[in-house]
């Protein structure tokens, strides 16, 4: 298939292009769901292809198909030329490229226990024994015990020379206990919300998760929700664990620094962003200790990758600098217009989509102390974590999350238990208000398999570095 | 893409040769054309074929799923052996019924030659058209155009046999002025002829024109019209966390226990008909069962949900035709979901509402704060604006509502009357999840809406 593809290569050249890349991809995904102690998803999905994007009177086209024969090649490599052809017809387009090196190389996730060769009845029984614990709580209705594995096999080519192929290995899994009461339903999960954590890297990463080992306690706690008093409305001191604080960085950070969406090419559908280019190395973003790096290159991370597909080696690029925003995620296409160069985010969801900006690993770097010393410096306020529910507006300014879980915090310590918390806020007068990052032993870079973005949509798989921090003056609740 | 024929060629020569008790074997083959605009310009056109074959087979009742895109005979003989190993090796699945047996289904107008053969120069065209219009305006506009063909074919042990070829268009048209204020427009159909691009940006423009100059105003409790696309987007959660069986049987759906009771307003009725070409019409489901027509909420009144096989044996009835592909096992949910209509008109909506909002369209909701409450929260966009003494008086920044839906929908005071094509009193829209399907709503006035938040814009 590689000589094909470079072939097409060859005859874009040939027809005056003035770039092309393909990409052939496989991606195998394996979804395991127990429910209640019973199987109720062993799937396993296998998707092939390739796709061709040209660079064409300054216009793109692309084109894919899972039919991999030379004829089809040929009439993928015909149809994407002639849609940049297309893209022409309208206006007066101006993509200009930056210029990147040559890369011929090889990059491999490094894999202790290859998840696919684990057998099915050993991951079962780690499920079912998740659930059993769970279901140890008499109020815990539904035990929910996921895991899922993936392996992407990338190849890329390019009218410039480039030949890289990748092996990506991702795996994670998660739980979740749903307890109900009446109409009362109150759900709680580890070691994070919607189907756990992920990280590149081997099953050996699912293990680690000790799923069982936390079974029993994700069960308790949901029973102990249905009783908990109601979180009340008001502006108070909030700490934010790491799996909830990851999110946040996610919606209010990792989305309006995607470069393509701050010049509007997510105006129709995603949204655009409220940090515009002449905010950079300007607007404060948040507080003096808030430091934010986009890191393609941490060890595990689910945002960990070699090369782009673009083909620009992954690379850490700082964001927020002492609380200043200073970079964003670029492309080939984007970086120029601001006189900058990629630092390596385009990524595509599969071989019949086109590469965007997306998240690698967008990291707030730790601080110092730990949890416990965040809380015990904590005179009146609330401890949140694990996501529930999550609104942002289209320029990523006015936020809302739900949590499933709250602690009140009085004169140091831990309180009452708190359920359905909410809390909202406006992005740089929040990042504003963090006054207490936790320390390097409480990060955790957090896997989320689930980012969207795109027409039509793409998933991208990101991570987050985080550990829990502290922001005066949340409102949290809901106004009346 | 394969055709029918190749389709079933494929699917019956595999079928003979799986190992397992039962098997089903479903090939949905789809090219998907999109052109995207952005600043006038388009920036991402695009083109796939594909064919997504998945293989479902149960020995007793342990069962194995899996999905490929080789579609050749060696392809899908590989999917059956893995999607038969991992049977082997899993529990019994005590909720499975057995393959469904053969059914007929009715024939629907769900394909159109002008879609299907739509070229990339004919979507630039369309987008210039659109371009024009905004830039005799003075705006820039985005948005995409995409076309799609669909082909379903579906076989299984017990002689199922169906197959269906669908086309859809949509288009979206979002103008922009220099500060970024927006105004935006759709139409979605199985015949793009139905979709008068230039009209839709028409919309567009008005509604960005007339969003031009926000002021703030505080987030309150007020009356608030929710034109077509706004209230589409509600009931696309509202499918996705409480209209199917599976949502029931979990406590998550705010029917829950409350089949029988009046949970909304009587002027509010809700229904998923597969078979209305009002909508985008679908003959039958991922398992090859017809598409019944399934009253939701009638008259405020919850009525039921939608089933597949397996939610329908566990409740003892039929299953309604809206199983979706056994791969994913979400759950059984509508496809092509109507509000009913009202008597309105707009202006009547208008009228009657002293001081309010309209709202567009919505950002971001969510629906999972309290899925028992139907408890949502979302943004504004596109254009929200103040209603005074029955007109519309000036465009608002824009806001964050946080409010039961029940709440909401037992509020409401009026509903506009059905109309064709794409208008602001009744609109077709896609599927906020990508999938073939769409909700047909009009515009409603809902009393006492509850606003929370305000954003700087």
């Amino acid at each position: 298939m590689k000589e094909r593809l470079k072939e097409a290569m060859e005859i874009l050249k040939k027809k005056g292009v003035e770039y092309a890349d393909a990409r052939r991809v496989r991606q195998l995904n394996e979804v395991l769901v127990m429910k209640n102690g019973e199987l109720e998803t062993a799937s396993v999905m296998e998707s092939e292809g390739f796709g061709i994007r040209v660079l064409h009177g300054r216009a793109w086209g692309f084109s894919s198909s899972s039919d991999l024969s030379p004829e089809s090649v040929a009439a993928v490599t015909e149809q994407a030329l002639d849609i940049a052809k297309a893209s022409a017809r309208v206006g007066e387009p101006k993509v200009l490229l930056d210029g990147q090196e040559t890369v011929v190389d090889t990059y491999e996730t490094r894999v202790g226990e290859n998840p696919f060769d684990v057998p099915l009845p050993d991951k079962l029984a780690i499920l079912a024994s998740a659930c059993d614990g769970m279901g140890k709580t008499p109020e815990v209705k539904i035990s929910t015990a996921s895991m899922m594995s993936f392996l992407t096999e990338k190849l890329f080519v390019s009218t410039e020379g480039s030949e890289i192929e990748q092996r990506i290995t991702e795996t994670g899994g998660g739980i979740a206990a749903t307890a109900m009461d009446g109409g009362e339903r109150q759900t709680r999960s580890y070691p994070a919300s919607f189907r756990g954590d992920y990280a590149t890297a081997g099953f050996e990463f699912t293990r680690s998760l000790a799923l069982p080992d936390h079974a029993e306690r994700t069960g308790r706690e949901a029973a102990e929700l249905l009783r908990a008093d109601e979180c009340p409305s008001r502006k108070t001191t909030v700490i934010i664990g790491g799996t909830q604080l990851a999110l946040q960085v996610h919606e209010s950070c990792g989305h309006p620094i995607e470069l393509d969406r701050v010049f509007g090419t997510e105006a129709s559908y995603a949204g655009t962003s409220f940090l515009t280019v002449d905010k950079l190395a300007d607007l404060q973003y948040g507080s003096g200790i808030v430091n934010i790096v986009a890191d393609a290159t941490c060890e595990g991370g689910l945002g960990t990758f070699g090369y782009d597909d673009e083909g620009v080696p992954a690379q850490a690029t700082d964001i927020v600098r002492e609380g200043v925003f200073t970079g964003y995620l670029m492309s080939r296409e984007t970086a120029p217009r601001i006189g900058l160069r990629s630092n390596g985010t385009m990524r595509a969801d599969g071989w019949n989509r086109i590469p965007l900006v997306r998240m690698t690993n967008v990291n707030l770097l730790p601080g110092e102390g730990t949890l416990e010393d965040l809380i015990a410096d904590t005179k009146d306020g609330m401890f949140v974590d694990s996501n529930k529910s999550w609104s942002i507006d289209q320029r990523r300014l006015n936020f809302q999350f739900g949590c499933e879980i709250a602690w009140e915090i009085k004169d140091g310590k831990l309180g009452r238990l708190l359920k359905n918390p909410v809390y909202t806020g406006l992005t740089p007068e929040f990042w504003g208000a963090c006054d207490a990052i936790a320390g390097p032993e409480e990060w955790h870079i957090w896997g989320i398999p689930s980012c969207g973005k795109g027409e039509p949509g793409q998933t991208a798989h990101v991570g987050h570095g985080v550990s829990p921090s502290r922001f005066r003056n949340v409102e949290v609740g809901v106004k009346k | 893409m394969m055709d029918r024929a190749q389709q079933m060629t494929l699917l019956t020569g595999a079928l003979a040769g799986s190992p397992a008790d039962e098997t089903e074997l479903v090939a949905y083959s789809t090219t998907s054309s999109l052109t995207r605009f952005a600043n006038s310009l388009i920036h991402q056109n695009v083109h796939e074929d594909d064919n997504f074959i998945t293989a479902r087979v149960a020995l007793g009742k342990r069962i194995g799923v899996t999905s490929t895109n080789r579609a050749d005979a060696d392809g899908l003989a590989a999917a059956i052996e893995r999607a038969t190993a991992i049977a082997n090796e899993s529990p019994e699945q005590p909720d499975f019924p057995g393959l469904p047996q053969a059914l007929e289904a009715t024939q629907v107008p769900s394909y159109s030659e002008k879609t299907a053969r739509m070229t990339p120069e004919a979507r630039a065209d369309a987008v210039g058209k659109v371009v024009g219009v905004a830039r005799a305006e003075g705006l820039k506009a985005s948005g995409a155009y995409r076309v799609g063909t669909h082909s379903l074919a579906i076989v299984n042990s017990s002689g199922m046999r169906q197959h269906y070829d669908a086309t859809d268009a949509n288009l979206s048209v979002f103008a922009v002025d220099d500060d970024d204020v927006s105004g935006s427009m759709s139409g979605y159909a199985v015949d793009l002829g139905d979709i008068d691009a230039e009209a839709v940006a028409r919309t567009a423009v008005q509604k960005c024109r007339a969003a031009a100059a926000p002021v703030s105003i505080e987030p309150e409790a007020i009356d608030v019209i929710l034109e077509p696309r706004a209230t589409a987007e509600i009931m696309s959660w509202l499918s996705f966390t409480s209209f199917g069986a599976k949502q029931i049987h979990e406590g998550q759906s705010f029917m829950t226990d409350r089949i029988g009771e009046r949970l909304m307003g009587r002027n509010v009725t809700i229904y998923d008909d597969g078979l209305d070409p009002a909508g985008i019409p679908i003959p039958f489901d991922f398992e090859g069962v017809p598409k019944k027509r399934v009253m939701l909420i009638e008259n405020g009144i919850a009525m039921g949900a939608v089933h597949d096989t397996t939610t329908a044996e566990k409740d003892g009835v039929e299953s309604t035709g809206h199983a979706g592909m056994a791969v994913f096992r979400g759950g059984p949910g509508p496809s092509n979901l109507f509000i009913g209509a009202g008597s309105d008109t707009m202006d009547d909506l208008l009228s009657s509402v002293k001081r309010g909002l309209l709202v567009t369209c919505f950002h971001y909701i969510n629906g999972l704060l309290d899925t028992r409450k139907a408890l949502f929260t979302g943004m504004t966009r596109d254009g929200t604006f103040l209603i005074e003494d029955g007109k519309i008086t000036t465009a608002v920044k824009n806001l964050r509502f946080t409010d039961s839906m029940l709440r909401a929908y037992s509020n409401v005071d009026g509903v506009t009357r059905n109309v064709d094509g794409v208008t602001r009193e009744r609109q077709t829209v896609g599927q906020s999840w990508g999938a073939i399907g769409s909700t047909t709503a009009p515009t409603v006035l809902v009393r006492d809406f509850r606003f929370t938040g305000s954003t700087e814009f």
